[in-house]
């Protein structure tokens, strides 16, 4: 997979800074970031200023495409639907990977609209290997699939989180989306050491990282995205990075979100801590 | 390879614990079952994981559902939207992966819901079924919103096949109306007060006044990519209803003009010609179909 640099989630609130304020406005300045990445179900919609700012975003960086709602680790058959939606997003797009989290989030024909746990079975594995397998098949581009944060574990669980993931990746042959936060907040949650789940996961599968804030309420981590990417967590990146080498890396911010530049300083902190730890290269 | 069987039961019971509207603690049975799956830790126990993922099921839709229909809360206040949106999820719990469908069964079960209580917002508050009617015309006008911020792009009129139209076929010729075009006949105007509403949130300010009845012929459509509306004469309005339902045009004139006074059928003719003019320029008219 190709390494894009460093990239932002786009979010409406800055669309004045990132499109200009009208179609034939002059140009906005240099972005300050590499690509920009997508939330894939705001975009599976049939016209309208959605779209066109779709269209105005790609002429401006690279975009890669995120999903929350494929329901990889749910029971009930594949949405065929949404599955055709995606694709025809990614023909318009491009993106040259297409991510989700390895989750639930569907069952008995409802939709939650969370990134819920599973547990972590042999079996499950085998259940969710087989899903993705046949989601990648089916969309034709690499399939990456996220470490989600996580508030709950099961009492079913069979190994820990990272020989989850990584059984799944192996099994299905699909990219790993390592959230370095949400490696964090789950280990702050579950208290387990989150160096040794960087260490454990197959780094030649990694194809994209995230990087977000948090908050911390004592007794747990929520995971917000509402904050600067503390000191502990760029650290874990930096432990990452070591191990994979320069990979697409994203900042997420979607709550409390900040204007522009302060967005772009963040993701300017990432490329430094990249180059620093890769060397400094051209996104 | 069908499903685990245990992985199914699992995510059935989750999936019912997390959309419960009082915490999981509060029913011992539920909260036994999660004490059985969910492993917790020494900070919290495993009932308390699991709330954490029923509250953010109700403050995730709450908020999307809040988005999308501010002129209702502005119009019924706070406690009764809170209300309303417990008892539509509980209900109609979400069935699409967008968000952006969540609103999908609202517009039914508002006609349905007896909750809208009346508020004083300035003014005299209105009479309990008036105040359910105006509350009902808000549920279907921001929903009609939804479906029109980002429907399909219609097709522009082609000029060139408009103008082919021989004049002895337009007896049974068919306008195409946009399918964005959206009609609505409403008894209190509650686009306006939407508007209002939204100025005084963004200015700090508490909601408008609850509108008064006045009837409203009202097209909702796009137009350059916003959302917006047109208040039409009712017999513009009647002319169009009798279009979209696929009358040729002199079929739908005749609807249209029925009840009116000599005077007023005479002139409809003229009126016609203006208003397919402007139809046409906001590209409510793309296509014309001969059978």
């Amino acid at each position: 997979m190709p390494d894009l640099g460093v990239g932002v989630g786009l979010r409406i609130p800055h669309y004045p800074a990132i499109l200009g304020s009208a179609d034939d406005a002059p140009p906005p300045g240099p972005l300050g970031v590499d690509w920009f990445e997508i939330i894939s179900e705001n975009f599976m919609v049939a016209g309208g200023l959605q779209l066109h700012n779709l269209e105005r975003a790609m002429a401006r960086a690279r975009l890669v495409q995120h999903g929350v709602s494929l329901s990889i680790g749910g029971t009930e058959p594949l949405d065929r639907e949404y599955l055709r939606g995606l694709k025809a997003l990614l023909q318009r797009t491009g993106s040259p990977w297409v991510s989700d989290h390895l989750c639930w989030g569907s069952a008995g024909g409802v939709h939650l609209h969370d990134l819920l746990p599973l547990p972590h079975t042999e079996r499950v594995v085998k259940h969710v290997a087989e899903r993705a397998r046949a989601v990648q098949d089916f969309l034709g581009v690499r399939l990456a699939l996220e470490n989600v944060s996580s508030y709950l574990t099961y009492t079913a669980s069979e190994m820990t989180e990272w020989e989850f993931l990584s059984a799944v990746a192996e099994e299905a042959d699909v990219g790993i989306l390592l959230d370095v936060n949400n490696i964090y907040v789950s280990a702050y949650n579950h208290r387990f050491d989150p160096n040794t789940y960087v260490d454990g996961v197959p780094h030649q599968r990694v194809v994209q990282m995230h990087l977000a804030g948090h908050t911390n309420h004592g007794t747990h981590i929520l995971d917000t995205h509402s904050d600067h990417v503390i000191d502990p967590v760029w650290d874990l990146y930096r432990r990452a990075l070591r191990r994979t080498g320069p990979v697409s890396t994203l900042i997420e911010w979607d709550d409390d979100i900040p204007p522009f530049p302060e967005l772009v300083a963040e993701a300017a902190k990432a490329r430094a801590i990249r180059d620093e730890v890769c060397g400094a290269r051209a996104a | 390879m069908p499903a685990p069987p245990e992985l199914v039961a699992l995510q059935s019971f989750l999936a019912g614990a997390f959309r419960r509207e009082q915490p999981i603690a509060d029913d011992p049975e539920v909260a036994a079952t999660a004490r059985v799956h969910v492993a917790g830790n020494d900070r919290l126990t495993p009932v308390q994981q699991a709330d954490i993922y029923r509250e953010q099921f109700w403050s995730r839709h709450f908020d999307a559902l809040a988005e999308d229909y501010p002129g209702l809360a502005a119009l019924v206040g706070a406690r009764a939207f809170d209300d309303f949106v417990t008892a539509y999820l509980t209900a109609c719990p979400p069935r699409h992966p967008s968000l952006r469908d969540l609103g999908d069964r609202i517009v039914a079960f508002a006609e349905s819901w007896q909750g809208f209580a009346p508020v004083t917002m300035g003014g005299d508050p209105p009479s309990p079924p008036a105040h359910r009617a105006a509350a009902i015309e808000m549920v279907r006008y921001e929903n009609a919103l939804v479906d029109v911020f980002d429907g399909p792009e219609p097709p522009a009129l082609d000029a060139a096949k408009l103008a082919s139209v021989p004049e002895d076929a337009w007896d049974r010729a068919r306008v195409v109306l946009a399918p964005l075009v959206v009609r609505m006949r409403l008894a209190y105007p509650v686009h306006t007060f939407r508007i209002a509403a939204r100025a005084a949130a963004d200015a700090g300010d508490p909601p408008p006044p609850a509108p008064a009845p006045r009837s409203v012929c009202l097209a909702l459509y796009r137009r350059d990519l916003v959302v917006t509306y047109e208040e039409l004469d009712p017999v513009a309005f009647a002319l169009l209803e009798a279009l979209a339902e696929g009358d040729p045009l002199p079929r739908a004139c005749e609807r249209a003009g029925a009840g009116l006074d000599d005077d007023a059928t005479a002139e409809l003719g003229a009126k016609v010609g203006v208003w397919f003019q402007r139809w046409a320029a906001l590209r409510w008219i793309v296509d014309v179909a001969l059978d």
